[in-house]
């Protein structure tokens, strides 16, 4: 039997488990996600849920790889960066696992898993990277052994501010998905603040303006939500097809990758698509299935490390919550 | 007026080297980006085109090495300015010794740093926006960010992002350019205005400690 990896994804809102052997190959992926009743995602509330559950997300990982716990090589968890509360439980389950069934454990970056998913994925090898998600807004590529950040919000990620304008305006969580939907109805472009500097963005200003729009007299009468969804999409992906076209340039890579939840959004797969071929650049997104948070993806980067330079003691496995994906040296393509 | 060739595809505009009224030139021309809706590009291109200009024409006057701007064309986004023939710092910093390096970083420093006391952000410092001549003369171009700001955290975010820059794409030698960079700028912040240096420095500090950014100190 191949060897097997068991990966924990426990950084926000999804406890998944994946079970992958060593060259990659998904055998399982459970993902539980924590959806709010009102609100956004409360730490406490999202590490209850993470609790009640976590046996029974690994015993479905388990019984749909038709394996034991015991078949089990190593363990893979995401160590940082994230919500305390919530990649504490991941951590906690990781080590008892380990040392139950006395296997070696890893701890990973969630940022530098996204990446690396997608690279074994779309089968590339050097490319740069848009990472968009609920918490993460960043360009990276590898440069001097590590995922260097080239760009990234100096504020709000671009998925929560999506979210927190779709909460705002009356749509349930997740509000991606439905304002991607709402901006295609409308084709009337209203003015937003448009903030780039260098290759970071903000978002802030962009959000505040948007809310403003829904609490403006004209709202309904000028111009209705699909409007501003419209306008709010356009201005925010301009923005950050606008930092990537500058990163693609300025590394000069041949490949770009689009990874992470929002990377499911298609405008922007478009215009990320568009300026790849500008710089003769092959363009991937990252399929679905591992776009957002999950376990194969911790899985496949704990295996990746565990390789270069083995596992880690259980002191090294504290939870890191603001470690930068380029605090990491990345042995495995040094 | 002849566009002769085109010497650089850049990610917003495209340079293109060539004559105007005999004088060697370069040509600026904001590409329309098909990305974005018409609307949104139309506006954010005519706006940095004569941001840029009007930032190049002013600045000029402190003294600072930029190209001299001889025509705008804001329909078309076009600016026609004076061809500086050089190399980008990012393509030949790691030919340099260290004397030349340091000398280089100090001048930047000084540069911007003039900039800054004048109430000028650059917005895009990078080791692609900053050209060195045959003559070992530091010109420093790309205004399309620039903004007018007297604040202590725009001039912090704009030393920001070029810090960030070093160390993603010159990690090697981040560490020592860095510190002739600040030696530079500080030398311009003397004679009574210390403190505000002081203040734009651990400013940066508090933007890295924003979250996202850890202490500089805790860099592996």
């Amino acid at each position: 039997m191949k060897k097997l990896c068991l990966g924990i994804e426990s950084t926000a809102h999804t406890f998944s488990v994946g079970i992958l052997d060593f060259e990659g190959t998904t055998y399982s992926l459970i993902n539980d996600v924590f959806i709010p009743e009102e609100g956004g995602l409360h730490p406490g509330l999202v590490r209850e849920q993470h609790l009640n559950n976590f046996m029974k997300i690994i015993n479905r990982a388990l019984s749909n790889a038709k394996i034991s716990i015991k078949d089990i090589d190593l363990i893979a968890f995401s160590q940082s960066p994230g919500l305390g509360p919530v990649l504490k439980i991941g951590a906690w389950v990781a080590r008892m696992l380990s040392q139950l069934i006395d296997i070696p454990i890893v701890g990973v970056n969630h940022c530098i898993a996204h990446v690396e998913i997608g690279r074994l994925k779309c089968n590339i090898n050097d490319p740069l990277a848009l990472y968009v998600s609920g918490g993460n807004t960043i360009v990276s590529a590898f440069e001097s052994e590590r995922y260097q950040i080239f760009g990234e919000t100096l504020d709000l990620a671009i998925g929560n501010m999506i979210d927190s304008f779709a909460r705002d305006a009356g749509l349930q969580h997740p509000g991606g998905p439905k304002i991607e939907k709402l901006a295609l109805e409308s084709k009337n472009y209203i003015p937003l603040p448009y903030v780039v500097k260098g290759m970071d963005l903000s978002f802030s200003g962009l959000y505040t303006a948007a809310k403003y729009l829904l609490q403006s007299n004209d709202y309904g009468k000028k111009y209705n939500l699909n409007d501003i969804a419209y306008s709010l999409q356009e201005t925010a992906f301009g923005m950050l097809t606008e930092v990537t076209e500058r990163a693609l340039a300025h590394t000069e890579k041949k490949e770009v990758l689009l990874t992470g939840g929002v990377a499911a959004n298609k405008r922007l797969q478009s215009m990320i698509e568009y300026i790849s071929k500008e710089h003769n650049a092959r363009f991937e997104v990252v399929p679905l299935k591992y776009a957002g948070d999950n376990g194969a993806m911790i899985g496949w980067t704990g295996l990746l490390r565990y390789q270069a330079e083995g596992g880690h003691n259980i002191s090294e496995t504290i939870i890191k919550p603001k470690e930068r994906m380029d605090q990491i040296t990345i042995p495995w393509r040094s | 007026m002849k566009k002769e060739k085109i010497i650089r595809k850049g990610a917003e505009a495209s340079l293109y080297y060539g004559f105007w009224f005999g004088k060697e030139v370069i040509f600026k021309y904001r590409i329309p980006k098909k990305y974005r809706i018409e609307e949104l590009d139309k506006k954010i291109r005519t706006e940095r085109t004569l941001n840029e200009a009007r930032a190049l024409i002013k600045v000029k006057k402190y003294g600072i090495n930029v190209p001299q701007v001889f025509e705008i064309d804001s329909v078309n986004s076009t600016i026609v300015m004076k061809y500086i023939p050089g190399n980008k710092l990012k393509d030949i910093l790691s030919d340099l010794d260290d004397n030349l390096k340091k000398k280089y970083f100090n001048e930047i420093g000084r540069m911007i740093a003039t900039l800054h006391r004048n109430g000028h952000i650059h917005g895009d410092i990078t080791t692609s926006n900053i050209i060195v001549t045959p003559e070992k003369e530091i010109f420093l171009i790309d205004f399309g960010l620039h903004e007018y700001s007297d604040t202590i955290e725009d001039k912090s975010v704009d030393l920001h992002l070029f810090k960030r820059v070093l160390i993603s794409s010159h990690g090697k030698v981040y560490k020592f350019c860095f510190k002739a960079f600040l030696e530079g700028y500080k030398l311009k912040y003397e004679k009574g205005e210390d403190r505000k240096y002081d203040e734009i420095i651990k400013n940066i500090e508090a933007i890295e400690s924003r979250g996202r950014y850890i202490k500089s100190e805790d860099r592996i």
